[in-house]
Parts: C-alpha cells; sequence; structure tokens
C-alpha cells in the first residue's frame, strides 16, 4: 500500500505491507532507529511516538493508520539548530537513564503531555502517571520522575511559555 | 559534552544510540527459531518444507537438515554439523563432571528438555517472512513427564539424560556441624525457603549480528564478555579467535544475563558462515519469556542456633537448587550462595550444601546477585526470627555478631576471605536515615489500633563478593597516547549501561594529570584488544578500573623512560606532572605526551591486572502496611546503605543501587515464573503475566553509603550495582513478617503475591490464642 | 513476533465497514483502538485476512445522551432516569476520564473504572467497545455493562441488532457478536441522581490485569437499599452481574454512614453471596478460586460501602 507519512516535518512517501507495524516502518524504512521495540505488545512503551501530537505505542499501530498523519519521534526532540530539548538536558542531569533503550519513549510521552498541557509537569502526581505508563529496569524511576519535573519548571519558566 | 552529565548521554538521548537491531546490513537475513510447546518429549520429526516455500523465506532447518546444507564457499565446507553449545568453565559455574554426556545441541536433535527450546531456524529477508515460515514448520513430539523442581528431580523417577541421574553437582563449604552444637543451644530457628526464579528482563532482549567476509567473521551482540564470545565461537567454528571480532555496540541492559554464548548465537554464526551471508537474530520480548536464562532457583533449608543472649553458634544452609536443562552453563551457580552462607556474622561453625538438579526447564544463570540474594536473604530471614524468638530487637541481634572492624582479614567457616568491613556502621547509618525508633513507635501505635493496618520494619544486612573468582580476577587494559594530543585508552569491560565511557575516561584523565576531554574510552571490540574478561560479578570498577589505572602508571613509566633517553637522563630525573614530562636539570622544556610521540612514535602500553576478591556490604531497611484482608504489600520507605569502598563515579553508582533496589522489590513482590502442569511457563500475556515493579510500585528509596576502602585493589574501589537485589528482598520480607507478627517464616515464600500474604496472615490468625 | 499478511481496508461508512465484514472467507477483524487486537495479531493468536480499520467511519466517536434509546431492547431499571448514554465505537477510554463527559452517577462511575485500564496511553488509543468486544474475563467495563444493563448494537448487511449484554459475553473472548457483525454503538441507561456509585480493582501492579474487580451502584432511600447494581469483573469465565448479592440487598437497612460494617452487615452479607453463589472464578496463576472468592467478598463489601458513602454526599437533585 502506498502511504504518506509526515515525520518529524519531512513527507515520505512509503509503500508499505499492511501489517507492517509503525514501529518497524520508522525503524527500518524510515531509518530511525531511535523508536526501540522492548516488548512488541504494548506494555513497555519504549516505542512511545507521537501521531498527530498523541502518544502511542507504535508497536500497537500499522503504518497504513498513519498514512496522512503526522509522526514524530525522538530523533525530532531537538530544535532545529540541533539544540537539545529541555528534557533531553534534565534526562541527563538527573542520570534518567543507564542503557538507554527505553529513554526514547519516556522523552516521548513525556513531551506528548508537557506540550499538551504544559501544566503537566506540575503537579507531583500528574509526572508520576506519565512515568507510570512505561517500564524502565535500569533507574528505578525516581530520576526519570525528576526529570521531567525540572524539565516542566524550565519550559514552564520560558518566554512566552 | 557541554550540558551533558555523562558522555553517552548525548547520543542516547537524541537516539542515535546504536543497539545490534539498529545496524543496518545490506542482504541480511532475519533468523527466527522455531521452539518446542513442550517442555520434554522424545522429538520424532521436524519437517521444514512448508517454510521454505514461503515468499521472502531463505532458508529452514532443523539439527539434522543442517548436516546437508552445502558451503557457499569451500573454505567452510568442512563445518559439517551444527556444533553444540559451547560448554564454559568461567568462574567455576561449571565442571567437566557436569557436563560429561549431557550436551546441549544448539537445536535439539533427539529430545526436547525445556519449552521453548528451538527445534528449527528459519531465516528470511525480514522478521516478518521469517515468522511466515516459522508458522508452516511442523514438529512431532512424544511427550514424556516434566520435571519441575528440585523435589521432583531429586527422586531420580523421570530422568533427562538416559543412564545418568538428575544430580550434575554437588559441592560444600565449611565443616558439618555436630549434633550435640543444636542440642546445646538455647533457640535454633529451622525454616526452608523458596528463591523463585526470575527474569532478568533487561529492557532489550537478546541480540546477535554476524557477518562473514574474508574468511572472517563480525559479530556484534549485547554482549558483557565480547572476549569470551569470540573465543568460544571460534572454538565452535574450528578458527583461531583472530579471525572473529566480535564488537559490543550500545546494549539495552544485562544484568548479569548477557554472557554465555546461547544456542541461538552458535546457530547465528554457523549460518552465516555456511550461507556466506550476513545473519541476524533480534530475539523478541516473548520468546526471551519462554527461552532466555532465569536467575535464582534454589530450595532452601536452614538452621540457625543461638544462645540466650542471641550469640550465634552454627548456620546450617542446604541448597537443592533446579538448574534447567543442560549443566553446561551455571551448574555450580549455587555454589556461590554456599560459600557465602556465613554472611556478615562471627558464627564460629557454619556449614552449606549444595545439590544442583536438572530439571526440564530454561537453565538458570547468573542475574544480577548471583548466589549472593539467595545467601543473604536466608540468613537475614532467619535472623529476624531468631531475634523474635529470643525478645531481642532484631537491630541488636546484628549488632552482636557482626565481624568487628578489627578482625579483618576474616576467613569465614565457609572460605571465604573478607577483606574489610565495618558492618555496624552501615547499619547504624541505615537505622538512623529510616527513622527506625519513629517507625518503631508507629507499629506499636498501629498494635493498639484495631482499625489501623499493621505496619512491619524488617532489616537486612549482606556482604557480597565482588571482581570474580580465582583464576576470573583479572583484566586486561591499554592506553595510547596520540599524536593529536588525545588518550585513547580501552579495556576488557563491556558496558551495559553502567557509564564505563563517563567513568573510566574520568579516571584515565585524573591519573594521567590531563583534561578529561582529551580522553577516548573504547570498550567492546576485540579487535582494539587482544585479550580481555569482561563485565560481571561487580568487577568493572575494581577490575577494570584497576587495569586501567595500572596502564596509566605504565606509560608514565614508558614516557619518563623514552623522555630520558631523548634528554640523556637518568630517567630518575625526569619528573611527571599535568599530564606532561618535566626535566630535573639541563636546557630542556618541559614536554607533553603528544609531542613525545611525536618525537619518538607510537607509545602504547597494554597491561594485565590482577585484582583480589572484594567484599562490598551494607544494611537495607525496609517499612511496609499490609492488608491482611486482600494480602496487598504498601511499602512506604526502604533506605538502602552499601558500601562499595571508594566509588570511581557516585552518581553513577548511586543509580545502579536505585535501580539495583526496585529490582530487588520485584524479586520480593512480584516477579516469578508459574508453571502449569506440563511444565510449561504460564506467562501468556508477556509482561502483563510477568510482572516487574512500575513507577507505582516504587516506594520512597534512600541511598546512603558508607565507604571502607578495599585493600586488594590499587583504587579501593570494591563492586557496586548488585547490592539491592542482594540486600532489599530480605528487608522487606522481613517487613511483612513483622507487620503479620509471623513465627513461621516458612509461611511467606517470594514473590510475597497478594494471595501468599493473605494465607499467612489467614493461617496466623487461626493459630492466635484469642 | 509479527502479524500475518492482510488485507486491508478503511471504510468510510458503516455500510462499507459492514459490507468489508460480510465476507465469511476473509476472517475479518475489526479494528479500532487496536490495543489488543494488533497484540494478538503479533502473537499470531489472532490471524486475520482482512482488517477493517473503522477509525475513518464518521459519527462512531460520538458520546451522547438521548431522553430515549433510539430504539433496540430497551431496558430501563428501577434507578433509570429514562435516560441514556450512547457509546460509539470509536469512543476511547480516556473519553470517560474527561469530567463531565458523561452526567451524573453514570458519569462518576465510568471516570472511576476507566481509570483503572491500563495506562494513560493505551486508554487514549483503546475503545471501550474494542474491550465489550474483545470480552477478557477482567475487563472492567464488561462488568460495567453486565451489571447496568447495556445495550449493544451489531450492525450487518442485513440490518442491525440489539444485544443485551447478559446475552453477549459467552466465555473468554467469546462472544455474541458474528464475524460479520460490527458493534457499533453501546447503550447505558443512565442512573438516577442519588445513585452511589464505587468501584474497586484489585490487581498485582499498576501493569497487570485485575485479579477481582467490582463495580457497585446503590440507590437509598431513608437508609435502606432502594436499588443495588454489581458487576464482577475476573470472578468467572466471563463478566458476572452478582443479582443474587443484589437481592440480598434490597431493602436491608444499611445503618450509620461511614461505620465499618461487622461481619452481619448487609454489605459483608453482600459480599459473601457475591463470592460464594455469584462469582465462578476459574484457577490462574497468583489467584486460585478460594482466594479469587474471598477478595470478590471483601470488594463488594468495600465498593457497597463506598457506594453508600458516595450516595450519602449526594442526595436526590444535587447531582449535577
Amino acid at each position: 500500500m502506498k502511504i504518506t507519512l509526515t515525520v518529524n516535518g519531512d513527507d515520505v512517501a512509503l509503500d508499505v505491507e499492511p501489517r507492517r507495524i509503525l514501529a518497524d516502518v520508522l525503524r527500518e524504512d524510515c531509518r530511525l532507529t531511535g523508536t526501540h521495540l522492548g516488548c512488541e505488545q504494548g506494555v513497555c512503551g519504549a516505542c512511545t511516538v507521537l501521531v498527530d501530537g498523541e502518544a502511542v505505542r507504535s508497536c500497537l499501530m500499522l503504518a497504513v493508520q498513519c498514512d496522512g498523519r503526522s509522526v514524530r519521534t525522538v530523533e525530532g526532540l531537538s530544535g532545529a539548530d540541533g539544540e537539545p530539548h529541555p528534557l533531553q538536558l534534565a534526562f541527563s542531569a538527573e542520570h534518567a537513564l543507564q542503557c538507554g533503550f527505553c529513554t526514547p519513549g519516556f522523552l516521548m510521552a513525556a513531551v506528548a503531555a508537557l506540550e499538551a498541557d504544559p501544566g503537566a509537569g506540575a503537579g507531583d502526581e500528574r509526572v508520576r502517571a506519565l512515568v507510570e505508563s512505561n517500564l524502565c529496569r535500569c533507574t528505578g524511576y525516581e530520576p526519570i520522575r525528576r526529570a521531567i519535573t525540572r524539565a516542566a519548571a524550565r519550559l514552564a519558566a520560558r518566554p512566552g511559555a | 559534552m557541554e550540558g551533558w552529565s555523562r558522555r553517552e548521554d548525548e547520543r542516547l538521548l537524541g537516539g542515535r544510540g546504536r543497539y545490534v537491531a539498529d545496524i543496518a546490513v545490506p542482504g541480511c537475513l532475519d533468523a527466527v527459531f522455531v521452539r518446542s510447546p513442550i517442555a520434554h518429549g522424545l522429538l520424532r520429526e521436524v519437517r521444514c518444507d512448508a517454510a521454505r516455500e514461503v515468499a521472502g523465506v531463505s532458508g529452514a532447518w532443523s539439527a539434522a537438515d543442517l548436516s546437508d546444507l552445502p558451503s557457499c564457499a569451500p573454505s567452510t565446507a568442512y563445518l559439517r554439523d551444527l556444533p553444540p553449545v559451547p560448554y564454559t568453565g568461567v568462574a567455576r559455574l561449571s565442571t567437566k563432571d557436569a557436563v560429561a554426556g549431557r550436551e546441549w545441541p544448539s537445536l535439539a536433535r533427539d529430545r526436547v528438555r525445556y519449552a521453548g527450546e528451538a527445534v528449527a531456524v528459519v531465516v528470511g529477508d525480514d522478521r516478518y517472512a521469517a515468522e511466515d515460515g516459522a508458522g508452516l514448520v511442523t514438529c512431532r513430539i512424544d511427550p514424556l513427564p516434566a520435571v519441575v523442581t528440585p523435589a521432583e528431580s531429586a527422586t531420580d523417577e523421570v530422568r533427562l539424560y538416559d543412564g545418568l541421574g538428575n544430580v550434575a553437582f554437588q559441592a560444600a563449604a565449611g565443616r558439618p556441624i555436630e549434633d550435640h552444637v543444636w542440642r546445646r543451644a538455647a533457640v535454633v530457628v529451622e525454616a526452608a525457603y523458596r528463591q523463585q526464579l526470575l527474569m532478568p528482563t533487561p529492557m532489550e532482549c537478546r541480540t546477535i549480528l554476524a557477518v562473514p567476509g574474508d574468511d572472517r567473521l563480525t559479530v556484534w551482540a549485547g554482549h558483557q564478555m565480547p572476549h569470551r564470545l569470540r573465543r568460544e565461537l571460534a572454538a565452535t567454528l574450528g578458527w583461531p579467535a583472530d579471525r572473529i571480532r566480535v564488537v559490543v555496540p550500545d546494549t539495552g541492559g544485562a544484568f548479569g544475563s548477557k554472557s554465555p554464548t546461547f544456542p541461538e548465537f552458535v546457530v547465528v554464526a554457523f549460518l552465516a558462515v555456511k550461507l556466506g551471508r550476513p545473519v541476524r537474530w533480534i530475539e523478541d520480548r516473548m520468546e526471551s519469556l519462554l527461552a532466555a536464562t532465569r536467575g535464582r532457583g534454589q530450595d532452601q533449608r536452614v538452621r540457625l542456633a543461638a544462645d540466650a543472649e542471641g550469640r550465634l553458634l552454627a548456620y546450617e544452609l542446604r541448597i537443592d537448587a533446579d538448574v534447567g536443562a543442560y549443566p553446561h552453563l551455571a551448574v555450580g551457580l549455587p555454589l556461590q550462595t554456599a560459600l557465602m552462607a556465613t554472611g556478615p556474622y562471627l558464627t564460629p561453625e557454619v556449614h552449606a550444601t549444595v545439590r544442583s538438579m536438572l530439571t526440564t526447564t530454561m537453565v538458570t544463570y547468573p542475574y544480577r546477585g548471583a548466589g549472593r540474594p539467595e545467601a543473604t536473604i536466608a540468613l537475614e530471614r532467619t535472623m529476624d526470627t531468631l531475634a523474635h524468638r529470643l525478645g531481642i530487637d532484631p537491630a541488636e541481634l546484628r549488632r552482636r555478631n557482626f565481624i568487628p572492624p578489627d578482625a579483618f582479614p576474616y576467613t569465614t567457616p565457609t572460605g571465604r576471605c573478607y577483606d574489610s568491613g565495618d558492618y555496624a556502621a552501615a547499619l547504624d547509618l541505615a537505622l538512623r536515615t529510616a527513622g527506625y525508633d519513629d517507625w518503631k513507635a508507629e507499629r506499636e501505635r498501629r498494635r493498639a489500633d484495631p482499625g489501623a493496618l499493621p505496619l512491619g520494619i524488617g532489616v537486612s544486612c549482606y556482604v557480597e563478593r565482588s571482581g570474580g573468582e580465582p583464576g576470573a580476577l583479572h583484566e586486561f587494559a591499554a592506553v595510547e597516547a596520540r599524536e593529536d594530543g588525545s588518550i585513547l585508552a580501552t579495556c576488557g569491560a563491556s558496558a551495559t549501561g553502567q557509564s564505563h565511557e563517563t567513568t573510566f575516561a574520568a579516571l584515565v584523565a585524573e591519573s594521567l594529570g590531563v583534561d578529561e576531554r582529551r580522553v577516548l574510552l573504547v570498550e567492546g571490540d576485540t579487535e582494539e584488544l587482544p585479550e580481555g574478561v569482561g563485565s560481571f560479578a561487580s568487577r568493572s570498577a575494581q577490575v577494570a578500573g584497576g587495569a586501567l589505572k595500572q596502564a596509566c602508571d605504565l606509560l608514565v613509566a614508558a614516557a619518563r623512560e623514552r623522555a630520558a633517553g631523548l634528554w640523556e637522563l637518568p630517567v630518575e630525573e625526569v619528573a611527571w606532572s599535568d599530564g606532561a614530562l618535566h626535566p630535573a636539570r639541563g636546557a630542556s622544556a618541559a614536554m607533553g605526551l603528544a609531542e613525545l610521540v611525536k618525537v619518538t612514535g607510537p607509545l602504547r602500553v597494554d597491561g594485565r591486572f590482577e585484582s583480589g576478591m572484594a567484599f562490598p556490604f551494607g544494611a537495607h531497611v525496609a517499612v511496609a502496611e499490609v492488608d491482611p484482608e486482600l494480602g496487598t504489600v504498601n511499602v512506604l520507605r526502604v533506605v538502602a546503605v552499601d558500601d562499595c569502598g571508594v566509588a570511581l563515579n557516585p552518581a553513577a553508582v548511586r543509580g545502579q543501587a536505585l535501580g539495583s533496589a526496585v529490582q530487588g522489590i520485584g524479586q520480593a513482590l512480584y516477579e516469578g515464573i508459574p508453571y502449569d502442569g506440563d511444565g510449561v511457563p504460564m506467562l501468556p500475556w508477556g509482561l502483563l503475566d510477568y510482572l516487574i515493579p512500575t513507577a507505582a510500585e516504587v516506594p520512597p528509596i534512600t541511598i546512603a553509603e558508607t565507604s571502607t576502602p578495599s585493600p586488594v585493589t590499587p583504587l579501593g574501589a570494591k563492586g557496586a550495582g548488585e547490592s539491592g537485589c542482594i540486600g532489599t528482598p530480605a528487608a522487606i520480607v522481613n517487613a511483612v513478617a513483622d507487620a503479620l507478627r509471623l513465627d513461621d517464616p516458612g509461611l511467606l515464600q517470594t514473590p510475597l503475591t497478594p494471595d501468599v500474604v493473605w494465607r499467612a496472615a489467614h493461617t496466623r490468625r487461626q493459630e492466635a490464642p484469642r | 513476533m509479527k502479524p500475518v499478511p492482510f488485507d486491508y481496508v478503511a471504510p468510510r461508512t458503516v455500510r462499507q465497514a459492514v459490507e468489508a465484514l460480510g465476507d465469511p472467507s476473509r476472517e475479518a477483524r475489526v479494528l479500532a483502538g487496536g490495543q489488543s487486537l494488533i497484540m494478538e495479531m503479533r502473537l499470531r493468536r489472532a490471524t486475520p485476512r482482512l482488517v477493517v480499520d473503522i477509525n475513518r467511519v464518521g459519527g462512531l466517536g460520538r458520546l451522547t445522551v438521548s431522553a430515549q434509546g433510539t430504539g433496540g431492547a430497551q431496558e430501563t431499571g428501577a434507578h433509570g432516569t429514562g435516560g441514556v448514554l450512547e457509546v460509539g465505537a470509536l469512543v476511547r477510554h480516556a473519553a470517560f476520564e474527561r469530567p463531565g463527559a458523561v452526567p451524573g452517577p453514570l458519569g462518576r462511575l465510568f471516570a472511576l473504572a476507566a481509570a483503572e485500564i491500563a495506562h494513560p496511553p493505551i486508554r487514549a488509543r483503546g475503545t471501550m467497545a474494542g474491550s465489550l468486544a474483545w470480552a477478557h474475563p477482567a475487563s472492567e467495563w464488561c462488568a460495567l455493562a453486565v451489571a447496568l444493563d447495556a445495550v449493544l448494537v451489531l450492525d450487518a448487511v442485513d440490518g442491525a441488532r440489539a444485544v443485551a449484554a447478559r446475552d453477549f459475553f459467552l466465555g473468554p473472548h467469546l462472544t455474541a457478536r458474528e464475524a460479520r457483525e460490527l458493534l457499533t454503538l453501546v447503550r447505558f441507561p443512565l442512573l438516577a441522581d442519588g445513585t452511589g456509585v464505587a468501584f474497586a480493582e484489585h490487581r498485582r501492579t499498576c501493569f497487570s490485569f485485575a485479579q477481582v474487580a467490582v463495580a457497585a451502584a446503590v440507590t437509598l432511600r431513608d437508609g435502606v437499599v432502594e436499588d443495588a447494581r454489581i458487576g464482577l469483573a475476573n470472578c468467572a469465565d466471563r463478566p458476572v452481574r452478582a443479582r443474587l448479592a443484589e437481592r440480598s440487598l434490597i431493602g436491608a437497612e444499611i445503618g450509620p454512614p461511614g461505620a465499618r460494617p461487622a461481619a452481619g452487615h448487609p454489605f459483608a452479607r453482600a459480599g459473601a453471596v457475591a463470592a460464594e453463589r455469584d462469582a465462578g472464578p476459574v484457577p490462574e496463576p497468583y489467584a486460585d478460586p478460594d482466594y479469587r472468592r474471598h477478595v470478590a467478598a471483601v470488594l463488594v463489601r468495600r465498593a457497597l460501602r463506598e457506594a453508600a458513602a458516595d450516595a450519602e454526599r449526594r442526595p436526590e437533585g444535587v447531582d449535577r
């Protein structure tokens, strides 16, 4: 099937089998390998990407379902000038990653929440709910929670925010 | 580096990490394994014909089919049958006796011995096609009875290997304890514990990519021991090791589980060589839960004797371990438990015995802690029961029995020589940090209030071993000064998330007195270093760190000698400071390493460093409340005080400690592998059934540390990273037992799922006098 | 874990969708949220030859309240108001978490239940109708559907039929829906103002299926139970409405609010009846039938107590 995805702002024309999973198409066809597959059953969240701004498990979506839609991956997180996203810097500052395999999923879940609702990082409970959506086996989660809180504060303090 | 705490972070946070599955190799085939749905049976037939007809499938083979596989190149024609899984003797994990007559075929030949054992392999243009093919492979298996528990195995009623018994390994540590010791003791606590099987569950499953070319093979794998993998694959193929290059790119966690040469690895390497094409295997989660190595797996019986004041007199630990179907890998691992049975106490007599029993399950193998959690949990749970029987505060009981700081080096009755320690200091800090007395008051308040949920406090003190076992206490490292002023450092360790690039680069920079930005750290590439050992047994900082430090010292010595020659000075008159050589006299100016290399040629030193065993220790405290009606456990607080000597990178050590503690919570409360009556794991919904802790399950955890340097390594560093799995589980179980005021520790077997806790609470209520 | 090959259509109308489902040779499956279907396809437990993606069908995302349902097997319980909630096939779990999405006690109950389903990214995609069609015995929505007399509207090429929830669930992942039918709409009678509601769920971790979950709705008059609804999840091979337990409550005096129900209290009695007579749990790891019956009894008691407290807090007429 011929489809067009807008991936990190670029239109990409693809010819894919209907059964191909969005995550595989991003990784293999678009060569965007920052989206990782940790369970392929929607549980771990390592494959989280944004589809039309909403965080989804890309292992539980068919690429053909996204025809004409906009997909954002971890590769599209930094600014146009290569400036790191505040979430990326906050994850580093708080040691919120070790092996880094689950990290893109946490970043994308967090960016979706913070962009949809800049207040999402403010209340502890909401950050907690966000962190509870994905699995990490290395960090014990607390550094991830701190990183999102830190980035949210940073984003809220931005001029024009 | 600007703005990033770790060197690894910029690429990993930008989606530019490179894990094996991210590596694109043109023409690469994806391998998929067809796995036995039956735990134990005679394999009568495997038919792959239909699979070969599937579009996109380029081959499908059973073990027998592979004997006929023609080689694409004459140079590999000598390779006929698929080689078996290589046996390894590293760290006494296995023995020749255990393995004799019990070969592990890389694909099952005439018998399957665990559910998930591979019976055929299918390769295709991608994983989709290969799975299509795998779905059409049929096999006929005549079932035999499954043997899941050590007790079933011990009877030898069902034998896994014809003509051989199921006990594959036996060992003991310490001397048997005479009856009168038990008879004369004021108190003897007896208990039985099950240390359940666990899945290490790194977020990235197992991976291998094998690329043949020019009579060589390049292998990328998520792995802890690249040189071992190279050595074993070479032996498997009948090649000299230098024809294989193993590269470990970014790896998504390992926790001890990624150091063997798995059966699937042998098949992939064999196929790549025979077909002359790149082949990769990217394990998925469902097959990982079925067929990746498990950790733990011990049935334990203990006896602990004390006098009326609580001084320990004797401790006996009997281990019946279920080690899975093939004894090649870690059949001797339970010996680690026996050797560490003494714990941090001055118990005069300790005797620990091990029987490793074959069962029709996937093999057990090291998982974070690897033998030490089993030792600590058995002892520390029993200590709490003893404290309750004697009416002594559990913390006080431990204090009375600790090996004192001035007793080191201390040789235990089970044959370990502890290097250094201050066990009471760690316990005191843990109790203070947790607010032990306040929690005790809260516990009493709740005991008086029938409407309050019961609360309990659990303590667990541990001593563990880091660095490895004799024969594997060494590591290799090299440091090279280059003309452009950079320093290339490399060592045999292999990071799977532990920040080596950052920590070791800083260590090298500090050792040489140069700017950290000049140092490049390369690991996990056998081409960069002729020999290496790897990362396991909490050894990287202690052993590889020591090797890098030594290599730096050797580099400085070599540089001074060269400068001495250049300046025609005796070497004693060439000083080294701030990364430069300084002549003590004469007209010459100081010279940096880059200039020295420009003038005198390449300068690289390779070194081998031998460490002693080190013994990290600590004390963990957990507070939990229990809803006895439902059996739910709500952990309110965990404090983990660990002592790993000198921490090279305190932030990395704390990160490891926290993550490890959460894995310890998983072990105590959530993780386990239930088997059905036919010996098949019951995890039909994958990670919705094998439950690792989510953020919702993580209580407030405080990590704190004491620092008692190790005298056996030049850096004073002991191992770190496994402490949470070792110390935390018993603290949590003890807290639950305390909340329920249980006297019989056997009522609580991990994981403490709500039904287990409910039954324990229910039993206690029935037994209660009122 | 990759799906088998299949054809894919994304119809724009219900008519097109049911026509696509109508060919029995293609073992078609309906893709809505996909959070369970694609998982099952990856496990190759679902192997359709055609996937009908209804996400582009207009009108299925509606969540509406009408004075009366638009036909079908209407059933209005004693505490119904005659108003009906209609949930389209594409209404996601997350829709019910938004305050005011559904009015009154039904809205409160749905919000409580929705918050127990998986986690936010799954709730943003997964649908109520999809959960009902999947019919996992532990599903929160399935328990609510049977407890609250939901009606499921199934469309096919030859017309629509309405099936009461009590007749819909036939076993684990087994329903009265035929493969050629599309579950387009679910109707719930609204709960009368003043109804107290509660949802209690017991599970091993934040990610696991419920070991037991209980939905409760009670109406009280002067401290006496006038009506009660109790739904049980994962207490049998299908969702259970605890009718015997409900019956044991009608006319019972529940005493002063807030008190911890003693053993003989009607709520505790109802819990025991639900556990012993309504529930029929099947064995599963870490929760054998004895344990699950016990948990059901506790959760029914607790849910009823919470529902009664909820009712006390919201006397009739001020429930908005």
